[in-house]
């Protein structure tokens, strides 16, 4: 548990929202950003990421908003972080930047130690 | 693509297949895109995944309208998973009915038992694969000749070496023939099945050699060094697997062979059932031809069969043009499988069918029984849904409850079933493959776990939907009036019984149909009395018996010293007794014209008799005479004659009379001519269900072959003979052993092995579907019988006599019944051409049949029914209305 006494985020969770900060995405372009953030090992699957984005809405961490261009198949939902997400994206940075800190320290004695 | 993945995202849950459906789609899409250039595996795995992927949803779904629900205050009453004590629930309401129970789970038992018992013969035979690498890479090849009219000629050697000196698409290729060598030591004398194998066997079917080495080509050629490869059993049971086996030598045919080698264990089962592997020793130079090898051949990673043929007609095209201009003899290349299981594939997938529609029986029986339970069980059900339980909660629990069902019926079905393997097993033919296996393996247990989960969506829906459908009021409402069943209940019971009626109408008239060509092929005469005859079969090595007179002198010898056992009627001998081996060649009949250049040639059977054969086999004369006792032993210069069939007669003298006194040849150039002197009636040597070929006799005399087979007539039990005839062989030659011994009604059960296995079994699943869908009737119309006891009570104080209350109950219950009859014999009409291969001839609307079938299951429908209709009859108006 961090501060925010949420528990820790699920990575796709993580790596969806740090799509967002760069401003408003689609889907689509979601999946692909995570893609290339994670170097290709975070592979978003249609149903898993719709649903993810849901449950991210439902927490108002995101919010999303309809673009309707003239045609309209081409419709897409875009989403952009909120405020409590960008929140929340720092927090459970910052919880992950403390365990990479013990994690390096502990690796370190051990390899001293041996 | 979107459209097919359209279909995976209706599974998807459906707020989110509203809201993002499209875009889920376009994403798919995409990723197929991006998969598709690296293969189609990739693209495969996108699908899978996809598929996945949605199913995974569904537990974060399910939590979250958990979740919901829980915000607007609905008690959660859902969140632990009690499975424990649904199934406890479940035990605890199954025992309470112990009857019905019982009734299920032995349904449910004797169905799945069937199924696994048949399946073990499919798996056995089709789908276990052959204990060598890549199995499926294994070829069989041989030659056939469609204008002799030939399916398998036998492979000629020169052909063979022709061919894999050219052929590209086999690792390699070998050839083997079975045959059977006479194994002498000190003490006595065995026959032993070996294969005469070319040297590159043990690559075909990558085995090494447990100890020793396997023969070379140096070894495996006409001037070659006598060597021999033991197989593991042999080894084990002559040598008590002693590995100091190698290097001595054992006497076989009367010569001796050094032993190189001791194959592996699976290497026993193939080729044939040989025991051990001699070097083929073919000459690419022979003279002439002599067809009769058979070959097999590991094909290269990703060549098919019809490419491998292809290519082997290629490799035979100097053999074209050098002397088969006519291109009467060819190969051709099947999977070894094939040709191993192909005379039992039409009889396994019809017998997979009646077990499955037997299946299907039972779980409609079953499906009755729970739905009239369910139905009994719909007060529970009212009061539970009443004081707050969920449809969900109450579905899930009968769900449980037909999985601990299911669960218990295939645990024994199982049980039952390895039994029941042992039992087909044992009534197997002994003609089935060598290396079929049967029994309990991984692949037969996940096929019963499968028939369990079958079974429970077959017979669980029924009982489900109606359990838990219709609305509170009226299930209240059947708290205070618990006697009147849902009409929708009782359509669906009566559904059921005439689901049932049907599948058992097709198993009966299936079953009749495939009894009656039984019973046609049964009463075929076979041209022969095979009452009281002994035959065994003795082969001469020629190391010792090495010329004609030799062998006749023995062969005469024989026949006297058998003629002398007491109880021997008559004695004969034949090189081929009925189905047993075959000896073909071609013949060219005097003054008849000559056959058109594409017309078949027919192939003609050689037998080589004494005159003794002929009586002693019972066959009978049409013209002429029989073979006398100096035919074809007296001076040069005298005539040689022969003895025809009937086939041959009308094959090669069709329009003429009576073709005693004409004469035949074979064809090449110098053959001379034999005076025919007898017609006698066709022996069906292929077995009773062939056709037979043209064959000639020839005396004995004229030809003493090595092998023979003498025949025996007594008038009491043929097998009273068998050792009396070994001990006097022994006398003659002791280093001869008899192979082959058997009485000539034991040869002819044999080839109807087969056919009777199988329409005995065909038989017993229908006898079982009836006696299921009898069940299935009694209970059903008991059962709403009792549900309309208030009914019936009301109409007899209304006046109506018992008459009308039997009629009425009969009327119903027949009805249905008909109804399935109708169906059953409409979908009957409609299969049984599938089974028209089986049927030798029989007509699949054979009016016998299918008016039996309909008498016997109305007739049992009747009977099934009278019970229930009586009872209904006696009910007492003032008590039953006192009752309620």
């Amino acid at each position: 548990m961090n501060r925010y006494n949420t528990p820790a985020m699920k990575t796709r969770e993580y790596y969806l929202l740090l799509a967002l900060v760069g401003g408003a995405r689609h889907g689509l372009a979601m999946a692909r950003e995570v893609e290339r953030l994670s170097d290709q090992e975070i592979k978003l699957w249609p149903a898993t990421l719709y649903g993810t984005l849901d449950a991210l809405n439902d927490q108002g961490w995101i919010t999303e908003s309809v673009q309707t261009p003239a045609d309209e198949s081409e419709r897409k939902r875009f989403y952009s972080l909120t405020r409590a997400g960008r929140q929340a994206l720092a927090a459970e940075t910052e919880r992950l930047a403390g365990v990479v800190r013990i994690a390096r320290g502990r690796l370190k004695r051990a390899g001293e130690a041996s | 693509v979107r459209r097919t993945y359209w279909w995976l995202v209706c599974l998807a849950p459906r707020h989110l297949r509203e809201r993002h459906g499209a875009e889920m789609a376009e994403l798919f899409a995409d990723a197929v895109e991006r998969a598709r250039a690296r293969g189609r595996l990739a693209v495969a795995l996108v699908w899978i995944g996809a598929a996945l992927d949605i199913a995974a949803v569904w537990p974060h779904e399910l939590s979250r309208r958990r979740r919901q629900r829980g915000r607007i205050g609905i008690p959660d009453q859902g969140r632990p998973i009690m499975l424990g004590s649904d199934i406890r629930f479940a035990l605890r309401s199954l025992s309470r009915q112990k009857f019905a129970t019982g009734l299920v789970v032995a349904m449910l038992a004797i169905g799945i038992a069937a199924n696994v018992g048949v399946f073990s013969i499919v798996n056995g035979l089709f789908l276990r694969p052959f204990p060598f690498d890549d199995p499926e890479r294994l070829m069989f090849f041989n030659e056939k000749a469609p204008r002799w009219n030939l399916e398998i000629v036998g492979i000629n050697f020169p052909d063979f070496d022709q061919w894999r000196k050219d052929q590209k698409l086999f690792e390699a290729l070998a050839l083997w023939s079975t045959s059977s060598l006479n194994v002498a030591d000190g003490n006595g004398a065995e026959r032993v099945v070996a294969a005469s194998v070319t040297h590159e066997m043990d690559d075909v079917l990558r085995v090494q050699p447990i100890i020793g080495r396997m023969f070379n080509g140096e070894e495996d050629s006409p001037k070659g060094e006598y060597v021999a490869v033991l197989g593991y059993g042999f080894w084990q049971q002559r040598f008590g697997g002693n590995p100091a086996v190698l290097g001595t030598t054992l006497k076989m045919n009367g010569r001796a062979h050094t032993i190189i080698g001791v194959l592996p264990r699976e290497a026993d089962t193939f080729p044939g059932d040989a025991r051990l592997w001699v070097p083929f020793r073919g000459d690419p130079n022979q003279e002439g031809q002599s067809y009769g090898a058979n070959g097999v051949g590991r094909l290269k990673a990703g060549v098919t069969a019809p490419h491998a043929e292809k290519d082997l007609l290629r490799a035979h095209q100097p053999i074209f043009d050098k002397r088969d201009r006519e291109r009467i003899v060819f190969p051709f290349v099947q999977p070894l499988r094939e040709i191993a299981v192909r005379d039992y594939r039409t009889a396994a997938s019809t017998l997979s069918v009646a077990v499955g529609l037997l299946l299907a029986v039972a779980c409609a029986n079953v499906a009755a029984v729970m739905l009239a339970r369910a139905l009994a069980r719909r007060r529970e059900m009212g009061i539970r849904v009443a004081v707050g339980a969920s449809r969900w909660r109450l579905l899930r629990q009968l769900f449980v409850e037909n999985v601990v069902l299911a669960a218990i019926g295939g645990v024994l079905g199982l049980a039952l079933g390895h039994w029941a393997i042992r039992i087909l097993v044992a009534q197997l033919p002994d003609t089935a493959p060598p290396w079929a296996t049967f029994g309990l393996d991984l692949r037969v247990m996940v096929f019963a776990a499968f028939a369990s989960i079958a079974t429970v969506l077959l017979f669980g829906w029924a009982p489900a939907l109606h359990a838990v459908r219709g609305d509170l009021r009226s299930a209240m409402h059947n708290v205070a009036n618990a006697a009147f069943t849902s009409v929708g209940g009782r359509r669906t019971l009566r559904v059921l019984v005439a689901g049932e009626f049907a599948l058992a109408t097709l198993l009966l008239i299936g079953g009749g149909l495939l009894f009656r060509a039984y019973d046609r092929v049964r009463n075929i005469d076979p041209g022969f009395d095979p009452h009281g005859v002994l035959t065994f079969t003795i082969s001469l090595p020629d190391a010792i018996y090495n010329d004609a007179p030799k062998r006749l002198a023995f062969w005469d010898r024989a026949e006297q010293r058998m003629a002398q056992l007491a109880g021997a009627r008559s004695v004969g001998l034949v090189n081929c007794p009925p189905f047993g081996c075959h000896w073909g060649s071609f013949y060219v009949a005097e003054g008849m014209p000559p056959r058109g250049a594409n017309e078949a040639s027919p192939v003609v059977l050689n037998r080589f008799a004494t005159p003794g054969y002929f009586p002693t086999m019972g066959i009978r004369l049409e013209s002429g005479r029989f073979f006398e006792a100096d035919d074809g032993r007296r001076s040069e210069g005298q005539e040689r004659i022969v003895i025809i069939n009937q086939t041959f007669a009308k094959t090669y003298f069709p329009g003429v009379g009576n073709p005693v006194g004409r004469r035949i040849r074979s064809t090449g150039d110098n053959a001379p001519w034999n005076r025919i002197v007898g017609l006698v009636e066709d022996v069906k040597h292929y077995g009773l269900e062939r056709p037979m070929r043209p064959g000639v006799y020839w005396p004995l005399a004229q030809r003493p072959v090595e092998t023979m087979a003498i025949a025996i007539k007594t008038d009491g039990d043929p097998d009273a003979l068998i050792a009396s005839a070994r001990t006097a062989m022994r006398e003659l030659d002791a280093e001869l052993p008899l192979f082959g011994v058997r009485s000539m009604e034991q040869a002819l059960r044999r080839t109807l092995a087969v056919r009777t296995t199988y329409s005995w079994m065909l038989a017993v699943f229908a006898f079982t579907a009836l006696l299921l869908a009898l069940g299935g009737t009694y209970g059903v119309s008991s059962y709403l019988v009792t549900q309309r006891t208030r009914e019936i009570g009301i109409r007899v104080a209304l006046g109506a006599r018992r008459g009308d209350i039997v009629r009425g109950v009969l009327h119903t219950s027949l009805a249905v019944a008909a109804g399935g009859i109708v169906l059953g014999v409409a979908a009957s009409l409609g299969l049984s051409r599938f089974l028209e291969s089986l049927l030798f001839g029989v007509n699949p609307t054979d009016a016998l049949i299918l008016s039996g079938a309909i008498a016997v299951l109305l007739f049992s429908a009747l009977v099934a029914n009278a019970l229930p209709a009586r009872r209904a009859a006696r009910v007492d108006p003032m008590h039953s209305l006192r009752t309620e």
